[in-house]
């Protein structure tokens, strides 16, 4: 067990570079979420971590150890695929045994080792099945198993659950936590899916286009988003653009004058707005900013309603109200008061092209 | 309501399946079953020169062939040249095909197409090629003679390597692709697994890919070695008179000596030596990696 850094990493195919100067600090025993949308350059990025990719710059630290030209047999990295990659003529026992096998364990070692690996992800008894007579999540938790039984330095996981109906999905997510937490393993995950990220992370890191755009823990990433793309990938916000006028003034593109909180660079910015933060109804008046708008849709999540309101012919808002069975949800072609507070507003200077 | 009776496609009773395999099994039968019986029960009738072949009920012929050095020498060279042919083979063609399957470059099928090119040239042409190439006033020897590299001409024509070189060459495509497709059907992730978990190359090739491509290293020794069993162009262009192999030995004894019944019975030593080599190898490639 040890800490991971990563040091300016960087993958380029050609002239097209996928993982762009990746500068991470894994604590020991810690666990960061690598969260991004697709292509952005996880899976380079991990598989660089376990050696399958050779970066083309930087470098990889296990403890105080440079790994970064090891190759990947000697790594002590545990690695769950996402298609598990178990060896189909191996039983489960076998699978789990290989890689203490492969460390030269001897044979009253190796025994209760495997017992207790399998035991770990609840799967006792199960050691002379042959994975193609397991269920899929069955067979992510032997994969577990195996990548955990050798005791890595680091475990690493790309998209674990994907290929998980989404009850198991949400069980699952759970239990590997649990795992992480009860070994200490400092562990690399990779996900796309942004709950998922949020549930199982000590920290994240968000990824775009091969470069970090933050790394932070849930609250950091989602009350103080970095940037726009931040503030649009975690969690959901409506954008309205705009212009920061006077300190703590923002005038948007529709003409509406706000209050937003005082250190908003001035120039051109857009503001964005969480829909839970949101207020609907009278009491929206006793807010900094509150507008009147026009119900133009309501969409019914089951717990909660999303109330999309009309303020005039260029800003809109989404509202997210919890669903009271009280017979007062807004109806489409209401009006109705919006309101928030300044602190509510995350506004981000616009990137001029 | 009128009642449809509706069978689900494969149970008996629906011909349909069945009705398919009737004109490929007629064609088995009558182009291969029926020649071995009759060639087995020519193997067993007594050979009176003059007369070419007497109906009798006699395994002379086979005593013949086991009793006489000269025929058991064939054979064995035969036995040899094949094994050695299928070792190298597989040797040389498992790394050929695992690059074949596991490139990423575009040129993949042009790579393909340079294997198989060689099976565009028949073995009679090829054989005749290097003939051509090799032999002792052949264009390798004139051109290392007229360099000054060599005095006399070296023998590669009509020696056991020329053969089982020769063999080798006509041989590997069908290894090759064989394995390539078993190879490709194996997850590379499987492969990565297996490094990631310590295992370096080597050990990696020994616990995982070769048992799972167990398949196609036990089809493609099968197609090979019986290939190499019943050559017979490159041996007799490329061995000469003097190296006598089953497969050139069996059409000699019918086409040149007329001898029927001692053809049969070569022939089916061959066919049975081949089988047994066959199964035996099976055998022993399942053992060590199954
Ligand atoms: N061998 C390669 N050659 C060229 N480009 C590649 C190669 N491997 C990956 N890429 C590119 O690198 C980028 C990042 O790929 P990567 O697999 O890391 O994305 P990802 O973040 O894991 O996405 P996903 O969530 O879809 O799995 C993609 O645009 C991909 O096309
Ligand atoms: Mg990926």
């Amino acid at each position: 067990m040890a800490s991971l850094t990563l040091d300016g990493l960087t993958k380029s195919y050609g002239d097209v570079a996928v993982v762009k100067s990746v500068s991470l600090e894994v604590r020991d025993g810690e666990f960061l979420v690598l969260l991004g949308p697709s292509g952005c350059g996880k899976t380079t990025t991990l598989r660089m971590i376990a050696g399958f990719v050779p970066p083309s710059g930087g470098s990889i630290r296990i403890g105080d150890q440079d790994i970064t030209r090891l190759p990947p047999w000697k790594r002590n990295a545990g690695l769950v695929f996402q298609s598990y990659a178990l060896f189909p003529h191996m039983t489960v026992a076998q699978n789990v045994a290989f890689g203490l096998e492969m460390r030269k364990a001897t044979r009253s070692e190796v025994g209760p080792r495997v017992a207790e690996a399998l035991r770990l992800v609840r799967l006792d008894g199960y050691g002379e099945r042959y994975p193609r007579q397991l269920s899929g999540g069955q067979q992510q938790r032997v994969a577990l198993a195996r990548a955990l039984v050798i005791r890595p330095d680091v475990l690493l996981l790309d998209e674990p659950l994907s290929n998980l109906d989404a009850k198991l999905r949400l069980q699952v997510r759970l239990e590997i936590r649990a795992l992480q937490q009860q070994t200490g393993l400092t562990t690399v995950m990779v996900t796309h899916d942004q709950e998922e990220a949020l549930t199982m992370a000590d920290r994240l890191v968000v990824m775009s286009d091969g470069a970090v755009r933050q790394v932070g823990t849930q609250s950091d990433l989602y009350e103080r988003p970095a940037d726009l793309f931040v503030a649009d990938f975690v969690g959901r916000s409506t954008m309205i653009a705009g212009t920061v006028t006077d300190p703590g003034a923002f005038r948007s593109d529709g003409g509406l004058v706000l209050t937003c909180p005082a250190a908003a660079q001035l120039g051109p910015a857009t503001l964005a707005l969480r829909p839970e933060r949101l207020t609907l109804g009278p009491a929206a008046r006793g807010l900094d900013n509150h507008v009147p708008g026009t119900v133009s849709f309501v969409s019914y999540l089951g717990a909660m309603l999303d109330v999309h309101v009309r303020l005039n012919g260029t800003d809109h808002v989404v509202v997210q109200i919890p669903n009271k069975a009280d017979g007062l949800a807004p109806a489409v072609g209401d009006t109705i008061e919006v309101g928030w507070p300044a602190s509510a507003c995350l506004v981000f200077p616009r990137e001029t092209a | 309501m009128a009642h449809v009776s509706q069978r689900p496609v494969g149970e008996p009773g629906n011909l349909t399946a069945a009705g398919l395999l009737v004109p490929a099994t007629i064609f088995v039968a009558i182009g291969l079953m029926v020649p071995i019986a009759i060639l087995f029960r020519y193997s067993l009738n007594a050979f009176v020169p003059g007369k070419l072949m007497v109906d009798a009920l006699t395994v002379a012929n086979y005593v013949k062939f086991f009793t006489d050095p000269f025929y058991l020498q064939v054979l064995w060279r035969t036995v040899r040249v094949a094994v050695a042919c299928t070792f190298f083979c597989l040797i040389f063609g498992f790394p050929l095909a695992y690059v074949l399957a596991r490139t990423q470059s575009r040129y993949k099928n042009l790579l393909v197409m340079a294997i198989v090119l060689p099976l565009f040239v028949g073995n009679a042409v090829r054989a005749a090629g290097w003939m051509v190439a090799f032999g002792s006033k052949g264009f390798v020897n004139a051109t290392l003679m007229g360099m000054g590299v060599i005095s006399t001409p070296i023998e590669i024509m009509y020696t056991e390597t020329a053969v089982v070189i020769g063999i080798i060459a006509v041989n590997m495509p069908f290894m090759v692709l064989t394995l390539q497709s078993v190879i490709e059907g194996i997850d590379r992730n499987v492969e990565e697994a297996a490094f990631s978990l310590g295992a370096p190359p080597m050990t990696m090739a020994m616990r995982v890919l070769f048992p799972l491509a167990l398949p196609g290293i036990l089809a493609g020794v099968i197609l090979t070695f019986i290939l190499a069993m019943n050559a017979y162009a490159t041996p007799v262009l490329l061995g000469g008179p003097k190296f006598q192999t089953m497969g050139p030995l069996v059409f000699s004894t019918f086409a040149q000596q007329n001898n029927w019944p001692f053809g049969g019975a070569v022939s089916f030593v061959l066919m049975t030596v081949t089988l047994i080599l066959t199964i035996a190898s099976t055998l022993l490639i399942r053992r060590r990696y199954a």
